[in-house]
């Protein structure tokens, strides 16, 4: 017997018993490199066969026995981060360009009940929006002044000048220097409110904040 | 609030107006309401004037032809001469005067514009701005009709106002109505009640 032993790899010696410093070396030797042995095979292939075949039916038999007594849905629930994977989807997905890619819209707006749309949408405030916004009046006031009386605005614009020029010559003569007192009392018809109208006929109901102008009289 | 479908059951039951305003060019807008000057004044005149004077022209035409139903003309009678077959200068100034006191009259108290004025842009109203009532029209026509130099008291005038004016406390405006007042678009001035005119 030797007084010490001590395992004998490739590697360094190690000592197993170093109280009584008795040591025993294990030698041992790496498998011998090779293809396997025909047993080998035999054995390896029988037992996968084996293993797989109990596998094939054991796993769906204890599968479907789980699922029978988990609620799966709950266990989703309370153990999934659903929000986090929702997120995730939605963060690696361009929706916009999805949508262009895989949905017909005009086959939706195809279907859509537009005029129920349109029903709900307050014209006539628009409308009058749109008219503010863009001086509807004033452009017709402009574009009219050249068609509807243009003769006549010319004959009146004439005379008006004609006024003044006459007004001027006489305040020269009489040596008058004051301005000429030209306001008179009252509001000139053709300065009244668009809206008005002939009493014999009505308005369109008006909506909410709308209203018209003082209809006839000059004050 | 007035929905799209409000709105065309109101055009579909004719009780929707299309807003009717005046139209008026940008750049008359400035004077509008001021009393007017001398011109615009004497050329309204005239042409009232003168379509006073075509009506007594074609009322003299209908009894000169009207004569010859009362007293045709036959071979072997005497010749009536024209100037017995139509009224006398005298009648149809008097008709004349008449009618123009009568045309004015009408004319400011019903809608404040004659012709002339309608023409010219004018607008006739008393010292509250408003229309002239029948009494007072009458007598300013009489007094234009009778005293037409009273005009020129608006080129000395500070206020361009006529001895007219100055009488009845009445002014001629500025008023460019492109429609005519009471028929498209515009209601009439209410007379001033408390006037004395």
């Amino acid at each position: 017997m030797l007084a010490s032993s001590a395992v004998q790899q490739d590697g360094p010696v190690e000592y197993l018993n170093s109280d009584d410093r008795q040591e025993v070396v294990l030698i041992t030797r790496p498998a011998p490199a090779g293809p396997p042995t025909l047993i080998e095979q035999t054995v390896t292939y029988a037992v996968s066969t084996s293993v797989n075949a109990a596998l094939d039916r054991l796993v769906p038999v204890i599968a479907d026995a789980i699922i029978e007594r988990i609620d799966l849905t709950d266990v989703v629930i309370e153990q999934v981060d659903l929000n986090r994977i929702v997120n995730s989807a939605l963060d690696s997905l361009d929706l916009t360009q999805l949508v262009i890619d895989r949905v017909d819209i005009n086959a939706i707006v195809a279907e859509a009940d537009i005029e129920a749309v349109i029903d709900r949408v307050p014209i006539v405030p628009l409308a009058n929006y749109v008219i503010d916004a863009i001086d509807l009046p004033q452009i017709i006031r402009d574009s009219t002044s050249g068609i509807a009386g243009d003769a006549v605005s010319t004959v009146r614009k004439q005379g008006v000048g004609a006024d003044q020029l006459v007004a001027r010559l006489a305040d020269r003569v009489t040596f008058r220097r004051r301005q000429r007192k030209l306001e008179a009392p009252g509001e000139p018809e053709s300065l009244m409110d668009r809206f008005a109208a002939d009493a014999s006929t009505t308005h369109a109901p008006l909506g909410d904040g709308e209203k018209l102008g003082d209809e006839g009289n000059p004050t | 609030m007035t929905s799209f479908r409000e709105y065309r059951e109101a055009m579909a039951n004719g009780t929707a107006v299309a807003p009717q305003g005046p139209l008026l060019p940008s750049d008359a807008l400035g004077f509008q309401g001021e009393r007017a000057g001398f011109v615009s004044r004497t050329v309204a005149a005239g042409i009232d004037v003168a379509l006073v004077f075509l009506t007594v022209l074609g009322t003299v035409a209908v009894f000169w032809m009207i004569s010859f139903i009362v007293d045709p003309m036959s071979p072997g009678t005497p010749v009536t001469p024209s100037s017995d077959r139509i009224p006398s200068v005298g009648i149809m100034i008097v008709y004349g005067y008449f009618l123009n006191w009568a045309y004015w009259t009408v004319c400011w108290a019903t809608t404040g514009r004659t012709v002339g004025n309608l023409v010219m842009g004018l607008r006739v109203i008393n010292h509250k701005g408003k229309r002239v009532r029948w009494v007072g029209a009458a007598v300013r026509a009489a007094f234009c009709t009778t005293f037409p130099f009273g005009l020129l008291w608006v080129i000395v005038s500070g206020a361009n106002r006529s001895v007219q004016d100055v009488v009845m406390r009445t002014s001629v405006i500025y008023d460019w109505a492109v429609t005519i007042p009471g028929f498209i678009g515009l209601k009439l001035a209410e007379p001033d009640a408390s006037s004395n005119e």
